[in-house]
């Protein structure tokens, strides 16, 4: 195991980051309407650019930049070589609350931003327009959406939201914006804005974070309650209810380990042995 | 200050209302009135393990089953009571190894049950009672415990 890296980027608490593909650069968010970019120097970061906005994510494939913010503003980011700048192209969102959230599709052709209107806007590129145009998913959300994750096979998007409920629903572009997909263990015939399935671990909580696991079979949450919950396909779950403060964060390393972090100031590893998790 | 006392949600068409938030245990809710016989069978039942001299039973059968629900108040107040009875009946002495035999579900409800009945020291004035329960039942079940009773809506 490498040992932990700590850089002090600045003073205030950092509220979003982002890195990119080879991880020589990131874009944090110092807790204003900024993002700065920093890249890799040696043992330090220097910080090269800054931008406006809050919620931050970083195509790997593309280099291009996605941030969202509270004032219900979203801008994709393209780097220009020539010119050592990066340029904003402007999403169409029609919300009407603000950004709480933005995730890239595995592809990089489309992404999702979630938002307090009860609504995600799935953001795909109008070449006609030259801009970002959306297709909002609303039913049934009943609340503030807080975190998003996309299945690999770029049409399933798992949205996890202030009413308890961890969703599946589908986020099919029509026109060429998406290939059909292969059928999944979620369903075959994928209409946009189809529900997949909708999971609630009983006693209820926000659902901080959603998760995917690396097959797309498996989904992860973590909720307000101090417990984590994996679903499945059909409806089959599985809560762990935890001794620790509630985690905000979960990632999968592989199909049956996921590593999870929130206030407890520690990453926690979480594995499935054959019983359960 | 006058406009916190506007009552916001009165113009907001589509509210998130309490029921919505709420998961029934099998899908349909328990009227109130079968919910307070329950919790009466239930009473007579704690009793009956209460007067044999079995703790465990009287404490597991008290917080098993409580009459979640939106509008099973008589029931829950009556359960509650059960419960404060068979907490001060337990000697201090018994509570670490009883809370270690819950299991994490029941240590939850029990916690429920605690910070009811600390939220009503009109009726249930036993706080040192309760506070001894709290704080060997966190040193079990974590702080998690507390949180879920903070976020569930399901309360006693």
């Amino acid at each position: 195991m490498s040992p932990t890296e700590i850089h002090q980027l600045n003073f205030g608490p950092i509220t979003a980051h982002a890195f990119n593909k080879d991880r020589t650069q990131v874009a944090v968010c110092p807790n204003n309407n900024e993002v700065q970019i920093y890249t890799k120097a040696g043992k330090g970061w220097n910080l090269i650019h800054t931008l406006a906005e809050v919620r931050i994510d970083w195509a790997p494939e593309s280099n291009r930049l996605v941030t969202s913010s509270q004032d219900r503003n979203t801008y994709v980011w393209n780097f220009e070589p020539e010119t050592n700048e990066w340029k904003p192209t402007l999403v169409l969102l029609r919300i009407n609350r603000a950004a709480t959230f933005v995730r890239w599709s595995p592809l990089e052709n489309k992404f999702a931003v979630a938002s307090g209107a009860r609504v995600i806007a799935v953001c795909y590129f109008d070449e006609e327009h030259n801009w970002w145009t959306s297709k909002h998913l609303k039913n049934p959300i009943r609340s503030t959406v807080l975190s998003l994750d996309w299945h690999p096979n770029n049409v399933l998007l798992a949205a996890g939201s202030a009413d308890f409920k961890a969703r599946v629903f589908s986020a099919f572009i029509k026109g060429g914006v998406d290939q059909k997909p292969p059928p999944t263990a979620w369903g075959d015939k994928l209409p946009f804005n189809t529900i997949c399935g909708e999971f609630s671990n009983g006693s209820g909580g926000w659902i901080h974070s959603v998760a995917f696991s690396p097959s797309g079979d498996a989904l992860a949450f973590s909720g307000h309650d101090s417990a984590i919950s994996i679903a499945y396909p059909g409806g089959a779950i599985q809560s762990v209810r935890l001794t620790s403060l509630p985690y905000l964060s979960l990632i999968w390393t592989s199909e049956k380990n996921i590593i999870a972090a929130g206030y407890d100031f520690t990453p926690v590893l979480f594995e499935n042995t054959n019983e359960g998790w | 200050m006058s406009f916190r006392s506007i009552d916001i949600d009165s113009l907001d068409e589509d509210i998130l209302g309490q029921d919505e938030l709420f998961v029934f245990s099998n899908g349909v809710e328990i009227t109130p009135e079968s919910a307070a016989n329950n919790v009466k069978t239930k009473g007579i039942e704690v009793r009956n393990h209460l007067t044999r001299g079995d703790t465990t039973n009287a404490l597991i059968t008290a917080i098993e089953n409580p009459p979640y629900g939106l509008h099973t108040i008589d029931a829950k107040d009556q359960n509650t009571t059960i419960v404060m009875e068979v907490l001060s009946s337990i000697k201090a002495t018994d509570i670490p190894s009883l809370v270690k035999l819950l299991s994490r579900e029941q240590q939850d409800i029990l916690m429920k049950y605690i910070y009811r009945g600390m939220s009503s020291p009109d009726k249930h004035n036993n706080s040192t009672v309760l506070l001894n329960w709290h704080e060997k039942l966190t040193e079990v079940a974590g702080v998690g415990c507390i949180v879920r009773v903070i976020t569930d809506r399901k309360t006693v």
